[in-house]
């Protein structure tokens, strides 16, 4: 089991360097920073048939609304703070420059209440990576002066450690 | 002389791990060394294809090439862009080119070099991306480069089918038992499982030994409806074509990261009038030991959820019942994308193979995979009947 980690002194955001801050003016994605930024989790969906759309999806592949950006065709709602995970990993490679955790970090696939997936990491240092189906909540973490939605866990998160997987048939 | 559209020449450069020419530099030693094999001069040429690696590099390699690599006016000059599945793409646009007549002979180009002196390929591919759109929140989650979301596709694909990483050690050691017979091979030292546990943990489930290896090289191809006199036993029929292009929903419902391929598979198949019982040697687009699993069973070779137990049991390994990545693949072989699968059906179709040759291999299947394994093309390539 890899032990927790520690933050580097005065590095802002546990694992991302202020390099990798996504652009939140970009109008693809605006409404989800805006609202991690009043600690809400906003993602979209078709306004005329409520399903769950891609972050960049605009035209509905159920029902066919299409909608510009800006436009009501495609509405932004704040949603649950809960999912599950569907599949998670633990990097071990920290690239130089752009990541500062000091040891391995998760990210995980979420699948949102709401049917959304989105690929995150947890809100506080984590040296583990969760089970598929494990409960999470959805936190927040900032990187430079952008938030971003991340994962909490309201429980454990591992099963009991395997010591060699290649004897699991 | 014309015929059907055929490739009829491979250039392919020393694939590289340290640092050295540029990718227009490798381009043009590759059209050097194709033109060659096809016994062809530049004026003989009236179209060129070109790919490249996505991302932001100084030398990526553009239309450019056509003016830098020495070649007239051209009737077909385009840089193809269907990320991973470029490669493959190129072929068939080629014969579309030719037979609407729009071109008799084209030469299709992909070049790379990630390495840099003193920057592996790895942090090469991790500074790429951008920071807008969905990938901005990615890589501020820490998906830098490909191998975190192959790793989240590979925790996907064992939990689905019920595998474990004795699965994805089964396909880098079959890897690197054809690499060993392999002169393009990078990677060629004998591997076993305990060498497979040993190597470092990149992403987990994946250690580096899952990763394909990059280099810094080129490959050329040549499709033309001209016969050299001479040249039989070097030309390759295209018999069949296929793609698919699957829009997987990233919402609950059903799974995000694989399945769909099969139609491109299928629909070559179908158009060289052929069966997956026929091939004779397949060649996959495996960036990454999990790929491999999930295209044999979204291909048709192996059901839902048997691929692992089918390559533990040596199935696509030298002597084994379906000879899959013949070259090494991508793994042990080389990574230049879908030139990797393309290059290595070539040489096997024409018997050159050397150690590693499928004996009598007469009719292969080269797939190109794009993306999150988003982008499917697929060909079905014999060996020219005498």
């Amino acid at each position: 089991m890899t032990p927790p980690q520690e933050t580097l002194p005065g590095a802002g955001d546990w694992l991302a360097a202020p390099e990798l801050a996504p652009d939140a003016a970009d109008p693809v994605m605006t409404p989800l920073y805006e609202a991690a930024a009043r600690g809400a989790l906003a993602l979209p969906f078709c306004a005329a048939c409520a399903t769950p759309l891609e972050l960049d999806q605009y035209v509905c592949d159920a029902c066919g609304a299409s909608a510009e950006i800006g436009t009501a065709g495609r509405a932004w709602r704040d949603v649950p703070l809960a999912g599950t995970v569907h599949a998670a990993t633990l990097v071990h490679r920290r690239e130089p420059g752009l990541i500062v955790a000091l040891g391995p970090y998760p990210v995980i696939d979420v699948e949102l209440a709401s049917g959304h997936r989105l690929v995150l990491t947890t809100a506080t240092p984590s040296g583990q990576a969760p089970d598929i189906g494990v409960p999470v909540e959805i936190a927040f973490r900032t990187i430079g002066a952008v938030t971003v939605p991340a994962v909490r866990f309201p429980g454990p998160h591992r099963r009991p450690e395997i010591p060699d997987r290649r004897l699991v048939s | 002389m014309s015929q059907p559209p055929a490739i009829i020449g491979l250039g392919m450069t020393l694939m590289s791990v340290t640092a050295g020419p540029g990718s227009y530099t490798l381009a043009t030693e590759a059209v050097g060394v194709a033109l060659a094999d096809a016994g062809l001069d530049r004026g003989d040429v009236d179209g060129m294809l070109v790919g490249s690696s996505q991302g932001v590099r100084e030398d990526r390699l553009g239309v450019a090439l056509a003016r830098r690599a020495g070649f007239g006016d051209l009737r077909l000059l385009e840089h193809l862009e269907i990320k991973g599945a470029t490669a493959v793409a190129m072929v068939t646009r080629a014969v579309l080119a030719i037979s609407a007549g729009m071109a008799r002979t084209v030469i299709c180009v992909f070049a790379d070099a990630p390495i840099g002196p003193g920057k592996a390929a790895g942090s090469t591919y991790a500074h790429s991306g951008g920071n807008s759109g969905i990938r901005g929140l990615e890589r501020a989650s820490g998906v830098l480069g490909s191998v975190p979301t192959f790793a989240l596709i590979a925790s996907r694909y064992l939990h689905a089918s019920g595998g474990t990483e004795a699965d994805l050690c089964a396909v880098a050691v079959s890897a690197r038992a054809w690499a060993s017979g392999s002169e393009q091979a990078v990677n060629r030292k004998p591997l076993d499982e305990d060498g497979y546990y040993a190597s470092r943990m990149i992403s987990t489930p994946l250690r580096v030994l899952d990763c394909a290896r990059p280099v810094n090289g080129a490959v050329a191809i040549i499709v033309s409806s001209a016969r050299s006199a001479g040249q039989e036993k070097l030309t390759i029929e295209i018999r069949g074509m296929g793609a698919v292009h699957p829009m997987r929903r990233r919402r609950a419902g059903g799974e995000s990261w694989f399945g769909g391929g099969g139609q491109a598979v299928d629909d070559a198949l179908a158009m060289a009038g052929t069966s997956r019982a026929s091939l004779d040697v397949v060649e996959l687009y495996d960036p990454f030991s999990v790929v491999t699993l999930c295209l044999l069973e979204e291909y048709g070779f192996c059901e839902s959820g048997q691929a692992g137990k089918f390559v533990r049991g040596g199935g696509i390994a030298p002597g084994g019942e379906l000879p899959v990545n013949t070259g090494g693949g991508q793994l042990s072989g080389f990574y230049l994308q879908g030139m990797t699968p393309l290059a290595e059906a070539v040489i096997q179709l024409r018997g050159t193979g050397g150690d590693r040759q499928v004996a009598g291999a007469r009719t292969a299947l080269v797939t190109g995979i794009g993306g999150r394994i988003d982008h499917h093309e697929a060909l079905v390539l014999a060996r020219e009947a005498a």
